[in-house]
């Protein structure tokens, strides 16, 4: 039986030109590793949208990072005041994890 | 002349896809076609524009329409700022945002007015490519400029530093194919230009019909999904572009250029940015709502400038010859 242990994944759903910001976010707290998600389309109270690859103007994008419960908390502690302003939308969850010294 | 542009098949084919999309028709192009069409257009008219200007030469009309150009750009968001915080009742830091968008240009709608003109035989100058891509930044710039002072620093975030802003603009993608394939097509001449041309003079109105077709579905999708317009956007959405659009054809016959190349230039007075634009303005000013500036840009303006504008800018340059 392989070992496990209990890591936080951090959900951002970001307008993709905002991406740079929260990834200087995520260096700054020192969470090594992060994934960008191509999102296709949506809904919220402000309408639906939908990519186009065309104008891009709409375009949105998750970024993902799995981390420790420090790092966690200290990153959405810097994200927590932009949230509003940049319509952000994050979500924390607990997720098991193989070789968990690596988050 | 309004017959000819509504039977033109590039418009017909616009109202086709806006159609399509508001009664909400599963019709779609593929997303990696529509960019490959995007590319090959800007390529395309980027290439012919270069070629016109290395047979022609620098003139000191070019000087001039350049100079136009980047000054429009400039202060067109001056004037729409003030209507759009008095009139449009947004708050200063949307208002500084669409005002951008206005000030900026749309390659599409371009495009599309230099097929219509030459159609009626009212070919503009190849330079105004050149000019089309000078006018892409300057706005953008004005449109901070205005919103100095109006936008809080946010806690913990940075200010955006200019460097980054002014790398994010000029490395667009579409400012990138622009200049660059003008300058091939300065650097291969008419002669360097013979071996491709079929592949980007033969099929260029067939895939503008495509690619509008796909312009109609993107922008009626952007109007049907907005809920950020109230009636006075609306109308400044169509009003903003008809009186800069009287600007930039007042002063395209001040300067002497020829009927078609005042009616693009005007036509790009009247256009407004929904590419290069929202992306720095995202960027730039993330307080900004990007449903207002999206909504009105690419879901009014655009449109109003494919089905009508082309054809009310073209007939205010006549009527000030």
């Amino acid at each position: 039986m392989v070992d496990t242990v209990i890591r936080k994944r951090i959900e951002i759903v970001i307008d993709t030109p905002l991406i740079p910001i929260i990834i200087n976010m995520i260096k700054a707290v020192d969470i090594s590793g992060w994934s960008v998600i191509h999102v296709d389309s949506g809904g919220g109270r402000d309408g639906e949208w939908q990519h186009d690859d065309v104008t891009g103007a709409a375009a949105k994008s998750i970024l993902l990072a799995i981390a420790s419960d420090e790092k966690a908390q200290a990153l959405v502690d810097r994200i927590e005041p932009i949230l509003e302003t940049h319509r952000l939308l994050l979500t924390v969850g607990n997720v098991q994890v193989i070789r968990g010294d690596k988050f | 002349m309004i017959v000819d542009t509504l039977t033109s098949p590039i418009i017909l084919f616009f109202v086709l896809g806006f159609f399509a999309a508001l009664i909400k028709s599963d019709l779609s192009i593929p997303e990696a076609f529509g960019k490959a069409m995007s590319i090959y257009l800007m390529a395309a008219i980027g290439l012919k524009g270069g070629i016109e200007v290395a047979e022609a030469g620098f003139s000191v009309q070019l000087a001039w329409a350049a100079l136009a150009g980047l000054g429009l750009s400039f202060l067109l968001p001056v004037p729409a700022y003030f209507l759009l915080v008095r009139f449009g009742g947004l708050k200063p830091v949307d208002a500084g945002a669409v005002a951008a968008h206005y000030g900026s240009v749309s390659v599409v709608t371009f495009v599309t007015a230099q097929e219509i003109l030459t159609g009626r035989g009212l070919e503009p100058a190849g330079y105004m490519v050149a000019i089309m891509a000078l006018m892409e930044t300057p706005a953008i710039i004005s449109g901070l400029l205005l919103l100095q002072g109006k936008k809080a620093p946010t806690p913990g975030v940075p200010k955006q530093s200019t460097t980054k802003l002014l790398h994010e603009v000029f490395s667009n993608g579409s400012v990138i194919l622009l200049v660059g394939a003008f300058l091939i097509g300065m650097v291969a001449g008419k002669d360097g230009f013979a071996p491709v041309k079929p592949l980007f003079d033969t099929g260029f109105r067939g895939v503008l019909c495509l690619f509008l077709l796909d312009m109609g579905l993107v922008a009626a999708r952007r109007l049907i999904q907005s809920r950020k317009l109230t009636l006075p956007l609306i109308v400044l959405a169509i009003a903003m572009p008809v009186m800069n659009g009287m600007i930039g054809a007042a002063l395209g016959v001040a300067i002497g250029l020829d009927p078609g190349s005042a009616a693009i230039l005007a036509v790009l007075a009247a256009s407004a940015s929904y590419i290069a634009v929202p992306a720095a303005m995202r960027l730039a000013v993330p307080e900004a709502d990007p449903g207002v500036y999206l909504s009105m840009s690419l879901g009014i303006t655009f449109p109003f400038n494919i089905i009508f504008g082309i054809t009310i800018y073209a007939a205010m340059v006549q009527m000030m010859l």
